[in-house]
């Protein structure tokens, strides 16, 4: 938030267009000062901590239990894997095991997670391009999700399900069967967001080739998640190091070419794909046992340490760095978060892009303010 | 060396510090390692960008994790905050905290320093590195990386905004998350919050 809302010094065949902070299309408050002439953008100035709430502060004096409910609050689409990246971050400082039961359970939940949260995207990015119908059947999925998430701990969005230890409590006996149903009944549906929305001529035409990323560029600005396999990196923490036994689950990792916006989308639309496949599995390991570990206080105190982990969240790498000097609140908590790493390339990418591909451009990175500004 | 350039068999903690003492063999072990990551500490800020273009240049590390500072003071001041929290989760809000706050715990090197930290990662070879290096609390500076990864430019933005640490040869220094009448650095351990017009 440091630079002047005032439009810079233009040239006299420049334009200055302030897109946002309030405009549906950034998907939050997030402003970017764009210098045009004629229809290309020479200059753009993403504009962030609109949302900046001083989480890693308020950490500071409160105990972890509490820093659970932080977490929800970065990346309120996808909060499971918030909850778990903390999670793990203290269980690797106070050294506890997580129950076999609790981390399928764990493993399940981030995954259907992942589909709201990419099914989220689904819908606003096709709403971003003009179609709107794509949004109403995204959200009728969703709703299932969120009804399942409701089951489970009560929420649809702020969780708090994930605990040090395991999780808070035991999903309830019909919840299986309904999330088999919602499964069986998801399965279908995204041949129809093919049909729909990924293979439509005016979809393809707005996103084909437009904004791509190539793959030095991806990885010297850092991106990660689906941003960096649409261009086709191979990296997923999942899979480069392996966290609440994903390594004993079966699932491929969708990569892209071109690194442009559809592969980015349809990066996302294929990951939906695998997580099908790992909740399935996930379900049929759930074995009756503990949910929740021994070992942790109400107030827990971990010795002195530090500790980094970082796991694979809806919209990319997700990193806990966790220092604790054995009081009560974690000394510094630093959380990696991804959108706001993904976001920084924007004032490159931009330049040279026609004003009518921004929205598609911007869209296709799949930003949540909450968690650019934490 | 293109031999090893070429293989994406993962790489052990073992062989990278082998590698790295080869060329650099001041390098000294952090005093507290990040988990179980290799975590070496840098005797000064001109070691930075020769130590780090080595590593993108012949050992394959060519993104940039995380930046990360932790201010080493002491335990965060309870005069910087306007309201009083409360430490004990089971009572109510604004009940009476009947828990200590936050103290110094002895063993812990507590020092005048703000502690940076690099996170390097080589994607195709599966390992992450840790780089420490301590810069003074008033007026710190260390070298920018953005030369060498552009994901250098907000992370170090934003340090510099929470802590006041300058990043030479960084092109825009300047504030990313907090507004612009913030005064002083939120993160630093001994900061006071100055009420403002939303307060």
């Amino acid at each position: 938030m440091s630079n002047s809302p005032a439009a810079p010094e233009l040239k006299s065949d420049q334009l200055f267009v302030n897109l946002g902070p309030q405009h549906p299309s950034t998907h939050g408050v997030l402003r970017v000062g764009l210098t045009i002439e004629g229809e290309i953008v020479v200059k753009a100035v993403p504009d962030i901590g609109y949302l900046h709430r001083g989480t890693e502060k308020l950490a500071e004096l409160r105990g972890y239990h509490h820093c659970v409910v932080i977490s929800d609050r970065w990346d309120y689409l996808s909060a499971m894997n918030n909850n778990l990246m903390f999670c793990l971050a203290a269980e690797k400082l106070l050294k506890v095991e997580v129950p076999e039961r609790a981390q399928h359970l764990r493993v399940a939940m981030c995954e259907l997670n992942r589909i709201a949260s990419h099914l989220l995207f689904f819908g606003t990015f096709g709403i971003d391009m003009g179609a709107f119908t794509a949004f109403l059947h995204a959200f009728r999925e969703r709703e299932m999700v969120l009804d399942l998430f409701e089951m489970s701990c009560g929420a649809r969005l702020t969780y708090n399900y994930i605990r040090l230890a395991g999780v808070m409590k035991d999903v309830p006996d019909a919840w299986v069967a309904r999330c088999r149903e919602f499964l069986e009944f998801f399965k279908p549906r995204l041949k129809e967001y093919d049909e729909l929305l990924s293979f439509n001529p005016i979809f393809l035409d707005r996103t084909k080739g437009v904004g791509a990323i190539s793959k030095a560029a991806a990885v010297d600005w850092g991106l990660s998640g689906p941003n960096l396999r649409a261009s086709g990196v191979d990296y997923d923490a999942r899979k480069s190091e392996p966290y609440s036994g994903y390594e004993k689950y079966d699932f491929d990792v969708p990569l892209g070419g071109d690194g442009d916006c559809w592969d980015r989308y349809y990066c996302r639309v294929r990951e939906m794909h695998e997580s099908i496949k790992i909740v399935e599995q996930a379900l049929a390991k759930l074995q009756p046992g503990p949910i929740l570990g021994k070992g942790v206080a109400k107030v827990p105190k971990p010795v002195p340490g530090e500790a980094y982990v970082h796991v694979e969240g809806a919209r990319g790498d997700l990193g806990c760095y966790l220092v604790s000097d054995g009081n009560m609140a974690p000394y510094r908590m630093h959380i990696r978060a991804p959108s706001f790493i993904n976001l920084a390339i924007l004032q490159e990418m931009l330049v040279g892009e026609r004003m009518s591909d921004v929205i598609a451009i911007l869209g296709s990175i799949d930003i949540v303010l909450g968690e650019v500004d934490r | 060396m293109a031999a090893m350039t070429v293989t994406s068999a993962p790489m052990t903690k073992e062989e990278l510090k082998a590698e790295l003492e080869k060329t650099f063999p001041d390098l000294l072990p952090a005093k507290a390692s990040v988990g179980d990551y290799l975590t070496l500490r840098l005797p000064d800020s001109a070691k930075l960008l020769p130590v780090v273009r080595h590593l993108k240049d012949k050992l394959g590390f060519d993104y940039l994790d995380m930046v990360n500072a932790t201010d080493w003071l002491g335990p965060v001041s309870l005069a910087g905050f306007i309201r009083e929290p409360n430490f004990n989760i089971f009572l109510p809000e604004g009940a009476n905290p009947q828990a200590e706050p936050p103290a110094k715990t002895a063993g812990v090197d507590y020092r005048d320093a703000i502690e940076l930290s690099w996170c390097l990662s080589n994607l195709a070879r599966r390992i992450k590195l840790f780089l420490k290096l301590d810069v003074p609390r008033a007026g710190g500076k260390a070298p920018s990386l953005i030369s060498l990864y552009k994901a250098a430019d907000w992370q170090e933005r934003e340090l510099f905004d929470l802590y006041g640490v300058r990043f030479d040869g960084h092109p825009n220094m300047t504030k990313i998350l907090t507004p612009d009448f913030t005064v002083g650095h939120p993160l630093l351990k001994d900061y006071i919050h100055q009420k403002d017009r939303f307060d």
